[in-house]
C-alpha cells in the first residue's frame, strides 16, 4: 500500500462483504418462500424480505464502490486522501443509517415506518428499490457529497488520469441521478419516467463508468500494461456505454404511459447495449493476453476477467434477449427479467467490487501484493461455485420465465398467474438448490480471508523468453 | 478483401487473422451467411498465407461450421421433437440457444484477442488441429 490514507478502504469492504451476506441470506428465504408462501411468515413477509434483498444489494454495492475510490484515488492522483477522518465519519453514519433501515423494513410495518420517518413531509418512500425513509435518502446525499469532496478534491490535487477522470464522472453521476429519488409527481406517468432516470441510469449509464475505471486500475495495476493502451479501451467503451444507455431508457418506457417513438428508441438502443460489454470482454482478455508480468494475485485477475465474461452474459446477453419492444410485450416483469437482473448484477457489479477487494485487501492487510497461494485457492473455488451457480440461478429463472410467458401471455387459452406460479414450481426449487451453493462459495470467499494468514505469499512467477534464454 | 499487409513488428499473418475472427463473429451477432462466405473467400484466395493466417481462417470456418449445426440444426431437432405449440420445447429451445450463441460468442472473442496478440489458438472442442509450425 503506497499511501497510508488507502487503508480507509477496509472499512468499506469489510461491511460490504457483510451487507453481502445479509444479502444472500435474504435471497435464500424469499427463493423459498416462491415455493413454501408461509415459510417465516408473518415474521419476514415476501415484501420485506424482496425490499431487504435489493436495499441491501444497492447498499454493499455503494460500500464497494466508495472503498474502491477511496483504495484507487490516492493511487492514482500519487498523494494522500483529502480529509480520510470525513471518509470514517461518512462510513460509520452510512453504516449506521443503512442497519437502522433494514432493521425498520423488518421491525414495523412500512406503513408505520412512513409514518415515523415522517414520510408525509416529503414523501419519497413506496417505490421499487427506493424504499428507503425519506431521512435516509437525505443521509444518503450527505454521504455521497461528503465522499466526492474528498475524492473530487484529492483528484483535483494530484495526478490526473483517466481512469480517475472516469470514475469522478461515473461517481459524480450516481449522486446526481440519485436526486430524482426525491422528485415524486402525482403524475404515475411522470413518476415512474423519471424513477427510471435512478434505477436504469445508474446500472446501464454511470455504473458502467465506474466498473469501466475499476477494471482499468486492476488491469493496469495486474498486468503491467502501458497505461495508454488500457486508457484508449476506456475512452471507447465509455463512450459506448453513454451513447447506447442513456437513450437505451427507453426500454422502460414501453409500456408506462409514454409517446410511442419510444418504442423505437428504446429498441434500437438498447439493442446496442450489449456492444461496451462485448469490448469491455476483448480488452480485458487482451490486457492479460499482453501482460508485461504474471502477476502473484492469481484470484485479483480471475475476478477481473469473470466480471468481463458475466457482465457481458448477465447484461449484454440476457439484457439484448428481452429488449426489443415486440418481445417485451410478453415478457415484460416475467422471471425472465429477474434471469436478467441476477446475472448482470452478479457480473457487472458484484464481481468488480470483489475483484477491487482481492487486489486490495492482501496490501491493506500487510502483504507485499497478495495473499498465501492456499488463501488464494480457496478464493478460487469461491469464485468458481458462486460464478457457476449464477449461471444456473440464471438459467433457471430463463426456463421459468419462459414458460411463464408462454403459458400467462402467449398460449390460446392464458393461464392465471398463480397457476402458472405452480407450473413452474420446479424452476424455483432448482433455483434455490443453485442459490443455497451461492451461498456456500459467498461462506468460502469469507474463510478465504482467515486461511493461509501465516503462510507466506504467492511470488510473482518470472516467465523467461524461450529465445533469449 | 482485407489486405494481408501486416503493421511494422506485427508477427507475418496477424491482420489476416483479425480479419477472419472479427468474421465469425460478425456471421454470429450481424450478418449471418454473408460474413460465412467472405470467410470462405477468404480460405480460397489466402491457401499460402503465414501459418497464423491460414490457422485462424481454419479455425473460424470450422467454428462457424458447427455453430451452424449447434444453432440451426440442434434447435430444428429440439422443436420437431418436441412440437411447436409445446411450452416447453420453448423453454428448453431458447435456453439452449441463448447459451450455445453465448458460448460461440466467447470462443469467438477469445480467438480475437488471440489474433490481435499474433497467437494461434483452437477453439474448444469444436476446432480442427492446429499445425506444428503456428505460433502460441
Amino acid at each position: 500500500m503506497k499511501y497510508k490514507s488507502q487503508s480507509v478502504a477496509k472499512l468499506y469492504f469489510i461491511a460490504a462483504i457483510a451487507l453481502f451476506v445479509g444479502q444472500i441470506l435474504f435471497g435464500l428465504v424469499m427463493g423459498l418462500q416462491y415455493v413454501v408462501g408461509d415459510f417465516l411468515f408473518p415474521e419476514i413477509p415476501f415484501n420485506v424480505a424482496r425490499m431487504v434483498h435489493t436495499n441491501l444489494l444497492i447498499v454493499w454495492l455503494l460500500f464497494g464502490f466508495m472503498g474502491s475510490a477511496y483504495y484507487l484515488v490516492p493511487e492514482e492522483a500519487e498523494r494522500e486522501l483529502v480529509a480520510p477522518w470525513l471518509a470514517k465519519l461518512m462510513f460509520w453514519i452510512f453504516l449506521i443509517a443503512g442497519a437502522a433501515t433494514v432493521a425498520g423494513y423488518l421491525l414495523v410495518p412500512y406503513a408505520k415506518l412512513a409514518e415515523l420517518t415522517m414520510d408525509d413531509l416529503l414523501p419519497t418512500m413506496g417505490r421499487e428499490f427506493l424504499e428507503q425513509p425519506t431521512i435516509t435518502k437525505l443521509g444518503i446525499v450527505v454521504v455521497a457529497l461528503s465522499f466526492l469532496f474528498s475524492i473530487g478534491i484529492t483528484i483535483l490535487k494530484g495526478r490526473k488520469t483517466v481512469v480517475t477522470l472516469v470514475l469522478l464522472i461515473g461517481l459524480t453521476g450516481l449522486a446526481v441521478f440519485f436526486l430524482f429519488a426525491f422528485y415524486n409527481p402525482e403524475n404515475l406517468v411522470l413518476d415512474k419516467y423519471y424513477w427510471w432516470w435512478v434505477v436504469h441510469l445508474w446500472v446501464e449509464g454511470v455504473w458502467e463508468l465506474i466498473l469501466g475505471a475499476i477494471l482499468a486500475f486492476i488491469l493496469i495495476k495486474t498486468t503491467g500494461v502501458d497505461r495508454e493502451v488500457i486508457e484508449k479501451w476506456l475512452y471507447v467503451i465509455i463512450a459506448m456505454t453513454l451513447i447506447t444507455g442513456l437513450i437505451g431508457t427507453g426500454h422502460h418506457y414501453y409500456w408506462i404511459g409514454t409517446p410511442d417513438f419510444w418504442q423505437w428508441w428504446g429498441s434500437i438502443f438498447s439493442a446496442m447495449e450489449p456492444i461496451p460489454f462485448f469490448m469491455m470482454t476483448i480488452f480485458a482478455f487482451n490486457m492479460v493476453n499482453r501482460r508485461r508480468r504474471n502477476h502473484p494475485n492469481k484470484a485479483a485477475v480471475l475476478w477481473a476477467l469473470g466480471t468481463a465474461v458475466m457482465a457481458f452474459l448477465g447484461a449484454g446477453v440476457w439484457g439484448f434477449l428481452h429488449t426489443l419492444s415486440p418481445v417485451n410485450y410478453y415478457t415484460h416483469g416475467t422471471q425472465i427479467t429477474a434471469a436478467h437482473g441476477h446475472m448482470a448484477f452478479y457480473g457487472a457489479y458484484v464481481m468488480i467490487v470483489l475483484a477491487m477487494v482481492s487486489y486490495a485487501m492482501p496490501m491493506m492487510r500487510g502483504r507485499k501484493a497478495a495473499n498465501s497461494p492456499r488463501s488464494q485457492v480457496v478464493e478460487m473455488w469461491s469464485f468458481w461455485l458462486m460464478t457457476v451457480s449464477m449461471v444456473f440461478i440464471t438459467l433457471f429463472l430463463t426456463g421459468a420465465g419462459i414458460l411463464q410467458t408462454y403459458l400467462q401471455r402467449y398460449s390460446d387459452q392464458p393461464i392465471d398467474f398463480m397457476t402458472v406460479q405452480d407450473k413452474i414450481s420446479l424452476f424455483y426449487w432448482l433455483r434455490e438448490i443453485a442459490g443455497v451453493v451461492f451461498l456456500i462459495g459467498l461462506v468460502l470467499y469469507v474463510v478465504s480471508f482467515f486461511i493461509g494468514t501465516d503462510d507466506p505469499e504467492a511470488v510473482e512467477k518470472i516467465e523467461v523468453d524461450a529465445e533469449t534464454a | 478483401m482485407p489486405s494481408s499487409t501486416n503493421e511494422p513488428g506485427e508477427r507475418p499473418g496477424t491482420t489476416l487473422a483479425i480479419v477472419a475472427e472479427s468474421l465469425y463473429l460478425a456471421n454470429l451477432l450481424l450478418i449471418p451467411g454473408i460474413a460465412f462466405i467472405a470467410l470462405l473467400v477468404m480460405y480460397r484466395r489466402y491457401r499460402d498465407a503465414p501459418p497464423l493466417a491460414f490457422s485462424h481462417i481454419q479455425q473460424t470456418i470450422s467454428a462457424s461450421l458447427w455453430a451452424g449445426a449447434l444453432l440451426i440444426v440442434a434447435n430444428a431437432v429440439i422443436i420437431l421433437l418436441g412440437g411447436y405449440d409445446g411450452p416447453y420445447t420453448w423453454a428448453v429451445a431458447i435456453t439452449y440457444f441463448t447459451m450455445a450463441h453465448s458460448t460461440l460468442i466467447l470462443f469467438g472473442m477469445i480467438g480475437l484477442v488471440r489474433a490481435l496478440a499474433g497467437q494461434c489458438w483452437r477453439y474448444p472442442l469444436i476446432g480442427r488441429p492446429l499445425p506444428e509450425n503456428c505460433p502460441k
